[in-house]
């Protein structure tokens, strides 16, 4: 039988319930499963409700599902809030003694056995103990993952943690759980990472050398994991002052000649729109993460959206060219970030990459290998490629718009940059003919910038019905696709990663061949629907639109697309 | 070597006649070459007004970027290349206003930056209003009651920040000026020099000959720029006596040199670390 289950972790912020999930994701990683596990929580350091949402399967998976067969209610507020979504025969499982299995809620006394094992805070290990021995997992995977965890700690945390596991797996150890499934010796099938990891090691694997951030969820995680990957690498993370600081220092340090970005959600990146401007204007390679959530102005902090992508592609007053990037899992993240160092040096533009809190907090098992490059072409000239130094001039024009990029005290040549509309040699002009030749020369870019933008990714081709989606929406679209089929709705799906420049005319070819295509997006306005629309001139036939700041869930969008169909 | 010469800029110059940036910009040649600077070694980044024009008017590599913005964007640079001599141009609304923020960062980071500020006490690319520095009660065509805020002090503010090095300069003194800023570059870490300056087109009250009956050369009355308390006390010296040159100076670590990762050399010029790479993807 497929294994398809779900473990809700629910409690107060500040209880471990990240601690929970996490041990479980990673047995089960280790035991050859695949996992995808979401994190909702509120904006609060302690108390409120958060829950780690994990789906355990023998296949690949990418979305979350909403119906849970095991709750591990930390709190009662977590059993309230969630009961209803329990399956048939699935349990609760709560710290107690009074709950027996029939009715649905199976005590545990979670904290007293933590007490005996060594002190409370040995909880978590008990009710993820609990878990796994209700699922019939193996102990000695969970041991193994546990040595990992703790084994640096010192004996005692460690013995603490390996006797606290042993009560909790024991205390259930008779019961006989109807979601029960078997486990079989297996290799992990790949990495277990979030986005923001994998963004982080994307923008190392790029020779990121300097980051400047302010502190703003959803995207926090990338730098911290930044600071963490980077210790022995030559990078410095500096925290700034503001955004507007973050993004005029990664300026200066690109302009100055090393690989530089930052991450920030809507409102900071709201801050750093004139420092994108003037990249865009001074041709300075930058790249910023927008992770976004539910705005506008403070909105949900911690929630997840898409609503950034009509402003992500036309922020900044007037207009210059740029990359928009939209991954779908944290491996396609990590090929993004190294693409778009690449091409903003290569072109000498910004590129956003355009994520969200699903995908930056969401676990993934990897579906294959992340690949560094061997070596980092760079784009720079020096006196010698420059010939004449004392001539040289920033900004010559050239037929494809890209002026050879010089670095500021290198050499004889002198780099002169303004965000002032300029002449070729950097000097401000007012000059109508310099105004107009600036533009096209800047625009002028844009043709070769299209010819690097990789075709959408299309899943049952040749379908009735397409689904259209970008960003982490990915997985869940593809899947309710597979629910569709399983119906006997001829769905196929498009996913778009390189949204800007927009591949009109193969968006346009592949969608034509379908009777209707729906696009299915995170805001209320249906703004990839108004792209396609803007770009191609085909009118898409509706959109599924979630916006209350949770993610998609495959059967969601499955059942609004059959409305739509029906 | 290095002459004056060297740093004459075809650039047409877009000042006032009379202005007191004219001053500065020769001072700040005259320390250049003072300490063999060619242009070639020069990075000046600016930000918006009409001292953030300065870099434009003298052969160096420059940055003219956006308002208030030129901290932070030198910053970047200095952690990038931390071999650069940066120099910043900037004016009391560009630092003190727009850049506010920047400014109070730049001196606790105490990166290595010499900042100058033109401080005329107005805005003059916009035409004439209140600028941070504008004394109160000032009229203007925007202010018609009078300004109603009190004056930013920025000696004051930066001393009490634990600037390392601060002074003021008056653009009306080229030779003490340029000593300051030779100074300033040679300092190791943020050097503030504040540099009084008439703006012939829109202070009709601060004008040179104001400055000239009232400022004075700290350092020929004795001053000594390791007494922070006199320094502070100097700061709030205002009126019928305006106190220039170093009020306060004390070594200290530079920012970039708290860096670890610069120890053995800037940031630009370390090889792409592939194997570290790789070894941390490993390690996943």
């Amino acid at each position: 039988m497929a294994v398809d289950v779900t473990v809700k972790v629910g409690g107060e912020a500040g209880q471990g319930i990240q601690t929970v999930g996490d041990l479980l994701a990673r047995v089960c990683r280790k035991s050859g499963f695949y996992v995808m596990a979401i994190n909702d929580f509120e904006s609060r350091i302690r108390g409120g409700h958060s829950f780690f949402q994990i789906r355990i399967s023998d296949r690949p998976v990418l979305a979350p599902h909403q119906e849970t067969h095991l709750l591990v209610a930390l709190d009662r507020q977590s059993l309230t809030l969630h009961e209803d979504a329990m399956v048939e025969g699935g349990l609760a499982l709560l710290d107690g003694k009074d709950d027996k299995k029939e009715t649905g809620r199976l005590s545990v006394p979670i904290e007293e056995l933590a007490v005996k094992a060594g002190g409370k805070i040995t909880s978590n290990t008990v009710a993820a103990g609990a878990c796994l021995s209700l699922f019939g997992a193996p102990f000695d995977v969970f041991e193994e993952i546990l040595r990992e965890r703790f084994g640096r700690k010192g004996e005692e945390v460690l013995g603490n943690n390996l006797m606290a596991a042993k009560l909790g797996y024991e205390a259930v150890q008779e019961i006989d759980f109807k979601w029960k499934f078997e486990w079989k010796p297996g290799e992990p099938k790949g990495a277990l990472v979030n986005g923001s990891k994998a963004i982080a090691m994307g923008a190392l694997a790029a020779d990121c050398r300097f980051a400047a951030f302010y502190p703003m969820s959803p995207a926090t995680g990338i730098m911290t994991n930044m600071a963490a990957l980077a210790k022995e690498s030559p990078f410095f993370l500096e925290q700034a002052e503001d955004e507007i600081a973050a993004v005029n220092m990664i300026v200066g340090a690109s302009f100055a000649g090393v690989r530089s970005m930052t991450s920030t959600s809507g409102g900071g990146f709201s801050l750093m729109t004139e420092g994108l401007g003037l990249a865009g204007i001074t041709e300075t390679p930058i790249v910023i993460v927008n992770a976004q959530r539910p705005g506008p102005a403070t909105g949900l902090p911690t929630r997840t959206a898409q609503g950034d992508l009509l402003f992500i592609i036309n922020a900044s007053q007037d207009e210059f060219p740029r990359f928009v990037f939209s991954p779908g899992t944290p491996v396609e993240a990590f090929d993004v970030m190294i693409r778009a160092f690449h091409l903003a040096e290569k072109y000498q533009v910004p590129a956003i990459v355009l994520t969200d809190q699903t995908l930056n907090d969401s676990l993934y098992i990897a579906e294959r290998e992340f690949h560094p490059p061997d070596s980092i072409e760079t784009f720079v000239v020096n006196d010698s490629q420059i010939g004449d130094p004392s001539g040289y001039r920033r900004f010559e024009i050239t037929g494809n718009g890209i002026s050879p990029r010089a670095l500021p005290c290198a050499g004889e040549a002198l780099v002169v940059v303004t965000g002032n509309e300029h002449r070729e040699d950097g000097h401000i002009s007012e000059a109508i003919h310099d105004r107009t030749n600036m533009v096209n020369k800047r625009n002028a870019k844009i043709p070769a910038m299209l010819n690097e933008m990789e075709d959408p990714e299309l899943y049952g081709e040749d379908s009735g019905i397409m689904l259209v989606g970008f960003g982490s929406s990915k997985g869940p679209i593809r899947e309710s696709v597979d629910i569709l089929r399983e119906e006997g709705v001829d769905a196929g799906c498009m996913h778009i990663t390189d949204i800007w420049p927009f591949k009109a005319d193969r968006v346009k070819a592949m969608l034509s061949n379908c009777s209707r295509f729906f696009t299915v997006e995170q805001n209320s306005t249906a703004q990839l629907g108004r792209l396609i629309r803007e770009q191609t001139g085909l009118f898409p036939d509706g959109s599924v639109l979630k916006y209350d700041g949770r993610p998609f869930f495959p059967k969601g969008i499955a059942e609004d697309v059959k409305a739509f169909a029906s | 070597m290095v002459t004056v010469n060297d740093f004459e800029c075809s650039f047409e110059n877009k000042w006032c006649p009379g202005c007191g940036n004219f001053d500065i910009l020769d001072s700040m040649k005259e320390a250049f070459v003072s300490l063999s600077m060619a242009p070639k070694n020069v990075l000046l980044i600016s930000g918006i007004g009409q001292a953030a024009k300065t870099p434009h008017f003298l052969q160096c590599n420059m940055f003219h970027s956006l308002h208030g913005r030129a901290l932070p964007l030198a910053t970047g640079a200095k952690i990038a290349n931390n071999k650069l001599t940066i120099v910043v141009n900037s004016g009391d609304g560009d630092c003190y206003g727009e850049g506010g923020n920047h400014f109070l960062s730049a001196i606790r980071r105490n990166i290595d930056i010499t900042l100058l500020v033109h401080d005329n006490k107005v805005y003059g690319l916009t035409k004439g209003q209140a600028s941070p520095t504008s004394d109160a009660g000032l009229v203007t065509k925007h202010q018609p009651h009078g300004v109603l805020m009190e004056p930013f002090n920025p000696l004051a503010v930066a001393l009490s920040l634990g600037a390392g090095f601060v002074a003021r300069g008056f653009s009306g003194n080229k030779h003490q000026l340029t000593g300051l800023i030779e100074e300033g570059i040679k300092y190791n870490g943020l050097a503030l020099i504040n540099i009084l300056q008439p703006c012939v087109s829109f202070n009709r009250v601060n004008t040179y000959g104001w400055y000239k009956k009232r400022v004075y050369d700290i350092g020929e009355e004795n001053h000594r720029p390791d007494d922070f308390r006199h320094a502070m006390d100097l700061a709030f010296e205002w009126g019928e006596r305006i106190p220039t040159g170093i009020l306060y100076k004390k070594d200290k670590a530079s920012y970039t040199d708290k860096i670890q990762v610069l120890n053995d050399g800037p940031l630009i010029d370390k090889p792409y670390a592939s194997e570290k790479i790789k070894a941390v993807l490993s390690g996943i």
